[in-house]
């Protein structure tokens, strides 16, 4: 564990950690100091005077917390009348040329400007002077809209262009009350992770085209689950939304902070992956291009896998552990050979050595861990001579081009479990939909080898079954996620000391120091 | 009850009244006698004659809604879902969408309130920001044929007009 010091905050003796500064030292033991420009990932940078604190007997007496560290013995004073008033006067010269346009504002909900009038203020406007008018609804580029009135000049924004993305599109120009973030004339925001001043900004300046309006932010659910966009695993909140009379639906995807994988970002692209849970999903079962009841279609692939002479299974990287391990088992029972063939799913060269990874899939570390073969020779054999091919959750037609498509034998009965519509669902002879991610819970592996583990976030008015009951109602002999984690605790080496029930919020890296530390 | 209670006495025990039916055609001679008179002349009766009669509605009623307009006719209504979150009915359906009319940005796309699940609390009309939505229509009866034609959408919820002027409604009736 970290050193810790002990010093006193408002009279009181308490022990934080050493090293911090105070605002995330008292934050860490639930002491909250206001604060708008400070971001933990950001760095301190002391424009907005907010989080001024008293110190007694200090040099000097009024310090701001963010470039403050702990020392020990250190007296902080925050309740006193004087950080009280300093704490009502910023607020006051915040809310000077604010358009207080809430009722319009998507942040309305979700706003420090709020959050701290409310608990820091409260008192009416003493201006009789015109506000200063600016430009609302800029375009800045990459779905980011930019509200100048709303705009506090906390700058973060501008520090995460510059320090983060490095690309530093953002500026504040002019001074005093004519002082106003934009872009450079023709330069609009270009960047892979432009959503993320979004989620930065502390008031309702800086929206996403996206989101705005879709919903108030006090009517969304806010689950924990994992983006399953790239195969970094990025730590999200899925914000969704049941309306009256309507479905449950996902608004938007919104980074959670694990220092471990994503800190407190993520893509522009996984965050645009919520449309493909809400829209062309496949929810009824097909055979023969025609839907059918449930029991239909489980009848017709049970008889299709008893008269099969030879069956090839195919397995989505996206699949959860769980479910791969689910499949592989029934394929074993049955005979059937495996392949994880999803070449379609890396994109050479289109990571960035951060968080956008090559690989578009969630899973495929778990290939490695249950030895489940995934090169293309390897689909070939599985298929050669097949007359029947489980495909589960594969976009096969991402991988195979055009002449490839022949390697599917003619003949060849291809039945698809699916949560989404893709073209290789749609000429399926059977198409089984199953529950997608944000419905199912399951664990995956990211790329640098950390187990991490989702929950069910969203339930529809008619939930799907998840994949591994299908495979069950199919003959396999895994019943639920349960037996499939005691399965998989045994049967791979590297999870045995790992409890699949009780992974850490942060995950767990798949390196036998950190799972023998975090078991014992 | 309190001081005010009032301690009847009861009647009915002495001996004609207990034989009953004198009692009994007692009571319909002051029935006959109710009868002929208002059959001769019905306007002194103690009810109205609905629906010919429509009774005075004061200003705070709180009958059915409407959506107000500024004076260029243009929608006060900035779909900011105050009325939504607040209504204990959860009668009121909102979808926003980008302001198309020049003022502000953001208005209702689709604005719905459902009369049949509404309990006319007028708690919508408190929580508006922008005096968007009012109960001023005077409108106390709404009738219809299927359930649909109680759900009110926003153009029906802006073409009524309110049934009093402006200082009445701000005074709040007499």
């Amino acid at each position: 564990m970290a050193e810790k010091v002990q010093l006193f905050v408002n009279g009181q003796e308490v022990e934080v950690e050493a090293g911090k500064n105070l605002i995330d030292a008292f934050g860490a033991i639930g002491v909250k100091i206001p604060h708008l420009c400070y971001h933990p990932a950001l760095g301190a940078d002391g424009n907005c005077r907010m989080c001024l604190v008293g110190i007694e007997d200090g040099r000097p007496p009024i310090v701001p917390a963010c470039k403050t560290k702990v020392a020990a013995g250190m007296k902080v004073q925050l309740d006193t009348e004087k950080i009280k008033k300093i704490q009502r006067d910023i607020m006051e010269f915040e809310l000077i040329n604010h358009p207080i346009d809430c009722p319009v504002c998507d942040q309305a909900g979700e706003c420090k400007l709020q959050d701290y009038y409310m608990k820091y203020d409260g008192q009416p406007s003493r201006m009789t002077v015109k506000q200063v008018l600016k430009s609302k609804q800029m375009d800045f580029g990459c779905g980011v809209v930019h509200d100048q009135e709303r705009c506090v000049l906390c700058a973060r924004c501008v520090r995460f262009t510059r320090l983060i993305t490095k690309t530093g599109e953002l500026g504040i120009v002019n001074r005093t009350d004519a002082a106003r973030v934009t872009i450079f004339p023709g330069r609009p925001l270009h960047n892979r992770y432009a959503l993320n001043v979004v989620d930065l900004c502390p008031v309702g300046a800086m929206t996403s085209r996206d989101f705005r309006f879709k919903q108030r932010a006090w009517f969304l659910t806010r689950s924990a689950s994992i983006c399953q966009g790239c195969s970094k695993g990025c730590n999200i909140f899925i914000d969704h939304n049941r309306e009256k009379y309507k479905d449950d639906i996902i608004y938007r995807y919104r980074p959670r902070r694990n220092q471990l994988v994503n800190g407190y970002f993520m893509c522009d692209a996984g965050r645009m992956t919520y449309k493909g849970e809400n829209d062309d999903r496949l929810l009824t079962p097909q055979v023969d291009g025609r839907a059918a009841s449930l029991d239909e279609a489980i009848e017709t692939v049970r008889r299709a896998i008893s008269e099969a002479k030879k069956i090839a299974m195919l397995v989505s990287p996206n699949a959860s552990l769980e479910q791969m391990y689910a499949i592989q088992r029934f394929a074993a029972a049955i005979d059937a050979a495996l392949s994880g063939y999803s070449d379609g799913c890396v994109m050479a060269g289109d990571g960035d050595g951060w968080l956008i990874q090559d690989d578009k899939s969630a899973n495929r570390a778990s290939f490695a861990l249950l030895n489940i073969d995934a090169s293309k020779a390897g689909f070939a054999a599985a298929v050669s001579g097949a007359d029947l091919v489980l495909n589960f959750l594969n976009d096969l037609d991402r991988s195979l081009g055009e002449d490839d498509l022949t390697q599917l034998p003619a003949t060849a009965h291809l039945v698809s479990l699916a949560s989404s519509l893709t073209a290789c669902v749609a000429r399926s002879a059977v198409a089984l939909p199953v529950a997608s991610y944000s419905e199912d819970a399951g664990s995956l592996v990211n790329c640098d080898g950390r187990l991490q583990r989702y929950e069910a976030a969203v339930l529809k008015n008619q939930p799907l079954k998840s994949l591994i009951e299908v495979t069950r109602l199919l003959g396999g002999s895994v019943r639920n996620i349960q037996e499939a984690r005691a399965g998989l605790q045994t049967a791979v080496a590297v999870l045995n000391d790992v409890d699949l029930e009780r992974i850490p919020a942060d995950g767990i890296a798949l390196t036998a120091s950190e799972v023998a530390h975090v078991a014992a | 009850m309190g001081a005010k209670a009032k301690i009847m006495e009861r009647t009915g025990k002495s001996f004609y009244e207990r034989l009953y039916l004198i009692e009994i055609f007692k009571g319909m001679a002051v029935t006959l006698g109710h009868f002929m008179t208002n059959f001769l002349d019905n306007s002194k009766l103690y009810v109205r004659h609905y629906p010919e009669v429509q009774p005075e509605i004061p200003a705070r009623w709180r009958g059915r809604h409407r959506l107000t307009k500024h004076e260029d006719g243009t929608m006060k209504c900035v779909a900011c879902f105050m009325c939504q979150t607040n209504c204990p009915a959860k009668c009121i359906m909102i979808e926003a969408g980008e302001r198309i009319d020049g003022r502000s940005e953001k208005m209702p796309v689709r604005f719905t309130i459902d009369l049949l699940e509404c309990i006319y609390c007028g708690y919508c009309v408190e929580a508006c920001p922008m005096d968007a939505i009012r109960m001023d229509t005077g409108i106390f009866a709404v009738t219809g044929a299927d359930r649909q034609s109680f759900v009110m959408g926003l153009t029906a919820l802006l073409a009524t007009p309110g049934a009093y002027t402006e200082e009445e409604y701000k005074k709040g009736g007499v």
